[in-house]
């Protein structure tokens, strides 16, 4: 398989504090990779990095063949239409229902409104939401918001799905829920990178583990 | 396109009080910026309607040979600052008095034409040079007098009808222009503050459109369709407001001025009047709408 990322060599600085120390690796397509860490080890820079919201210091980051390092502005939004993002804190549009916040997405990469029931109907029954299309988040459980977000970021069909610590606001048996939907999603053919400090989840999984540790791959 | 309408649409019937003060603003704005243009289309109506009267009239002496009023006709005829010249004999001037005093027969029924003078009637490009004409009609051997028609109020206060029809006409003008100039600046303002706090209220949904990948054009596009929306309706209210206040009032207005055609007497002139300012507010409307939410999400995106 492919590298679909290629991390070479990648150093961020924020002023005086690095965040990423000559990080360098590579995921294929539709590996299942976990990025661990404690807080500060520079998990979600790396994530935002991969998504262009960040740009590193030294180094390139290739994904699907182009180089995120040198993106030019108006070339962010399409790369990232390409990747499914989920979000710790969710980031669910609360005033949308389930439908209306996965349509969104959607909308946003173009996809033809006559193609969207099909399309969300698809993805709301493989993250078992079939039965909450029309209700507000604020009527859901945090495991369902996350499932949501996870349905949002897998209706565009992207090439990875990326998550920040999905599980970080779950308890254990919702976290491994939402885990266990990931790894079902991988076993479809998506890439998953997932970041996480929750141990117990990465031992569970035993996939491949891309371990940080103040900026630089420990293993 | 349609999605970005409908969240347009969508974030109006969220905070409908904010849309209601911007709407109500464009409105009362485009409400007296219609009047204003209706009050400056009827001073210009009423100038034009003195330039275009028969303002003077040169009596001419009993004996004046045919061709030096021959001469007088073409010379005025053919003066640039003249128009509208035209003779009228003995008899037509009898005809005249006969039509004026209609209502009392008897008044001219013992007249015969050789009692009223013949004369050459003409008008003035613009009031300004009525006062030079005249003066050098007056000093033809063949006139007798020259009369200044009396809705100018006669030749010694013509200079100052002239002055103030002029000064009235430019009052309105620039006037008018100030009261829909500061309007114009209050609803920019209104509508530049309205879309900022809007977006500002947005920003968490913006940003996460923006980390789905979401373009500065498909962020932009609800908002601009928000303002556009308060435009077209604001000027649409404005201008329905001042146009019944315009239809109850018209039939008292064209009354009260008689033949001086302030308004279209005919209604297809007056309804396309109103048609032509309600697309010229609605260009208007836009125009501020979108540069205002324009310059209100460079503000925010600044910001941030």
């Amino acid at each position: 398989m492919p590298a679909i990322v290629k991390f070479e060599n990648v150093t961020k600085k924020f002023g005086k504090i690095t965040a990423l120390n000559d990080v360098s690796f590579e995921i294929d397509e539709g590996e299942f990779v976990f990025l661990t860490g404690q807080s500060g080890a520079g998990k979600t820079t790396l994530l935002k990095i991969l998504i262009a919201d960040l740009k590193p210091t030294i180094g390139n980051v290739f994904f699907a063949g182009e180089n995120i390092a040198k993106i030019s502005k108006n070339k962010i939004p399409k790369h990232r239409q390409q990747i499914g993002y989920v979000f710790q804190d969710y980031k669910i549009l609360t005033e949308r229902t389930v439908r209306e916040n996965i349509e969104v997405a959607l909308a946003v990469v173009g996809i033809s409104r006559k193609d969207w029931k099909k399309r969300v109907d698809a993805v709301l029954e493989l993250v078992g939401l079939g039965d909450r299309s029309e209700l507000f988040p604020q009527q859901l459980s945090g495991g369902e918001i996350q499932r949501v977000s996870i349905a949002r970021a897998l209706v565009v069909n992207p090439k990875i799905l990326l998550a920040d610590e999905p599980t970080g606001n779950l308890d254990w048996e919702t976290a491994q829920n939402i885990v266990d939907l990931l790894s079902k999603i991988n076993k479809e053919g998506k890439t998953v990178l997932l970041a996480t400090h929750h141990e117990g989840i990465v031992e569970r999984l035993k996939k491949r583990t891309i371990r940080l540790r103040r900026g630089m791959i420990e293993k | 396109m349609l999605n970005h309408i409908e969240t347009g649409l969508r974030n109006i019937r969220r905070s409908p009080f904010q849309a209601m003060a911007a709407i109500s603003v464009l409105a009362l704005t485009f409400f007296v910026t219609t009047l204003i243009a209706i009050l400056v289309y009827s001073s210009h109506q009423i100038i034009s309607y003195f330039e275009t009267r028969p303002q003077i009239i040169a009596f001419l002496k009993d004996e004046a040979p045919a061709e030096d009023v021959a001469d007088l006709i073409k010379n005025l005829s053919s003066n640039e600052k003249v128009k509208n010249v035209k003779f009228v004999t003995k008899e037509e001037a009898l005809e005249i008095y006969k039509n004026a005093t209609s209502d009392n027969p008897l008044l001219s029924e013992l007249l015969s034409p050789d009692i009223f003078p013949a004369s050459v009637e003409f008008s003035v490009n613009d009031l300004s040079y009525a006062k030079q004409v005249v003066g050098e009609v007056k000093g033809k051997e063949i006139v007798e007098s020259v009369g200044i028609t009396a809705s100018l109020g006669g030749e010694s206060t013509l200079g100052d009808v002239v002055d103030q029809l002029k000064s009235i006409t430019a009052n309105v003008r620039v006037g008018g222009a100030l009261i829909v100039f500061v309007l114009l600046t209050t609803s920019f303002m209104v509508l530049f503050v309205v879309i900022g706090l809007r977006i500002s209220i947005r920003r968490e949904e913006v940003e996460i459109l923006r980390l789905i990948g979401a373009t500065p054009g498909f962020i932009r596009m609800p908002v601009l369709f928000e303002a556009i929306f308060y435009g077209i309706l604001g000027v649409f209210i404005g201008w329905l407001s001042a146009s019944v206040v315009l239809m109850y009032l018209s039939p008292h207005i064209v009354s009260y001025f008689q033949e001086i055609p302030v308004l279209p007497k005919d209604p297809r002139y007056f309804f396309s009047l109103l048609g032509l300012l309600l697309l010229l507010e609605m260009i208007f409307g836009v125009v501020i709408a979108f540069v205002g939410s324009f310059l209100a999400l460079a503000r925010v995106s600044k910001k941030k």
